[in-house]
């Protein structure tokens, strides 16, 4: 064809908010229905609403304490292994089944499908979460809790599940494979957990004295040290934006991630 | 509908897409043809935008698709060559996404998913779960993924891979009933298929174009005047061969 029979290209069509909100409404769903469509989802929820449960259950009888202490305390250990084997599938079995070229050329801007695929993993680790309400309606029949120490317990409970869940969809993004997917989540779980760890500390410190690496990852990148001010009761702002920051940062991740497959 | 300036694509040191050149419109099947590892999926991908070239300008109906991938997205029905499915789900459940995911909701998503369950013969399998479906069947899925929003512009690739010989012919038939209005190009390394339905072949081979004409234009050129396309290809390849040799 000729240079001048080109026509002029046409004007770029943009995507305004509502559209950006259905399409990912629309991933998102799909993404949600898919956690019930495989028997391992339920499997790994009971092993979990199990082992969460036992532990409580066990300090609940040994310490006759009317609250959740016990079983918010051992979650974010429950979340290492737990979280990176529900995401492990989410991006490493679209590649596997070949739907991942299919999904990227659905008219949906990466964003979307980053954010739709994190929010339904958000909403099944909420209702995995909720699985643990019995208790608290137990402790409400049996004494007098403190609902609001439950609530901020809760609160952060979902921060750090939503913070697991943006690095383990990282991970899933980030290889083909779901076990490598699985470990790389796990080892980054623990990495994020055992920073805040008292004995860590002690021990990374002890290393490199003047350096000083263990409190300098225990105040400023650890996990627990936050997660840990919801467990007294106190919702702090600084808290929610560790929690918002590390999350947004990991979903950006993903979503740079995916943009490499193009090249 | 289709324009491809001078398209490169390189996977490291690999050019599989070297220089080409073509053009696809309105109411034109082309046959996109050449063995396999020749650069037909990859200049697919590129059209789909799921893979950027390395050099030159695709326009989709008139869209740059590296600066405005989502404006061709919306425009462009595509096949990829694995038929790409979620084989968990329930096949009308799975239609219903890809109309929804492609912007459609209501009636028209009803209406676009009628007309590709027809189109397609999907009928009976509505209620099964992808994974229970048979090859051929998984195939026709995949197409009505790439026809529920009615699309101007059809990208398929290997589109009749799985077939039984009826369901070829069954194929050939939708393609020559859709050519109105779209411009279609399939590729595929079946001979028969593009002689069959084509107005126009592209024939690639390692990465360039060796032909680009109708069948018939392409071996008068050649010398080998009433030759099929098969005997193009043979000399196109042997001729391309010679020169480099």
């Amino acid at each position: 064809m000729k240079a001048e029979q080109v026509p002029p290209m046409a004007v770029e069509e943009s995507l305004d908010f509502a559209q950006f909100m259905r399409g990912l409404r629309v991933v998102s769903s799909r993404e949600f229905a898919a956690y019930f469509d495989s028997p391992i989802a339920y499997i790994y929820t009971a092993v979990f609403w199990v082992l969460s449960c036992t532990t409580f259950m066990n300090s609940f009888f040994l310490e006759a304490v009317v609250d959740m202490s016990a079983y918010f305390e051992v979650l974010p250990f429950l979340l290492i292994p737990f979280v990176p084997a529900i995401t492990m599938r989410t991006w490493a079995e679209e590649h596997a089944q070949h739907t991942f070229e299919m999904l990227m050329t659905l008219p949906l801007h990466p964003l979307q499908v980053v954010l739709g695929k994190y929010v339904a993993a958000l909403a099944f680790y909420g209702i995995v979460l909720l699985g643990s309400l019995p208790i608290a309606i137990m402790l409400v029949f049996l004494g007098e809790p403190d609902l609001g120490l439950i609530a901020a317990n809760y609160l952060g409970a979902f921060l750090l599940g939503a913070f697991f869940l943006s690095f383990g969809l990282l991970a899933s993004g980030l290889t083909r494979d779901q076990i490598v997917a699985f470990v790389l989540a796990t080892l980054i779980g623990f990495a994020f957990v055992l920073s805040g760890h008292e004995k860590v500390v002690e021990v990374l410190d002890g290393l490199a004295p003047a350096l000083q690496v263990g409190t300098w990852l225990y105040e400023s990148v650890s996990v627990l040290p936050h997660y840990q001010v919801f467990g007294r009761g106190v919702v702090a702002l600084a808290d929610l934006v560790y929690f918002l920051l590390m999350s947004g940062f990991f979903v950006l991740m993903n979503h740079i991630s995916l943009q490499r497959t193009r090249y | 509908m289709i324009q491809v300036d001078n398209i490169t694509r390189r996977y490291g040191t690999l050019t599989a897409v070297d220089r080409v050149n073509f053009n696809v419109d309105k109411n034109e099947i082309v046959g996109f043809v050449g063995p396999n590892g020749a650069g037909k999926s990859t200049m697919l991908k590129m059209l789909s935008t799921f893979l950027l070239p390395s050099e030159g300008q695709i326009r989709v109906a008139g869209f740059d698709a590296v600066d405005n991938p989502l404006a061709v997205r919306r425009r462009i029905g595509y096949l990829a060559g694995d038929t790409p499915l979620y084989r968990e789900m329930r096949v009308d459940k799975f239609l219903r996404f890809v109309g929804r995911a492609r912007g459609l909701g209501g009636e028209a998503l009803e209406k676009g998913f009628a007309w590709a369950v027809e189109v397609c013969g999907l009928q009976g399998v509505l209620l099964q779960r992808v994974d229970e479906c048979s090859t051929g069947f998984r195939q026709r899925i995949g197409l009505a993924t790439a026809l529920i929003h009615d699309p101007p512009i059809l990208l398929l690739d290997e589109p009749t891979h799985g077939f039984d010989p009826m369901q070829v012919m069954a194929f050939r038939d939708m393609l020559v009933r859709l050519k109105p209005e779209r411009a279609i190009l399939f590729s595929t390394h079946i001979i028969a298929d593009v002689e069959a339905i084509s107005d126009r072949v592209l024939i690639l081979h390692q990465g360039r174009i060796l032909g680009d004409g109708r069948v018939a234009d392409l071996a008068a050129e050649n010398g080998i005047a009433g030759a099929g396309l098969e005997k193009v290809f043979a000399h196109l390849v042997q001729t391309k061969s010679q020169n480099e040799g």
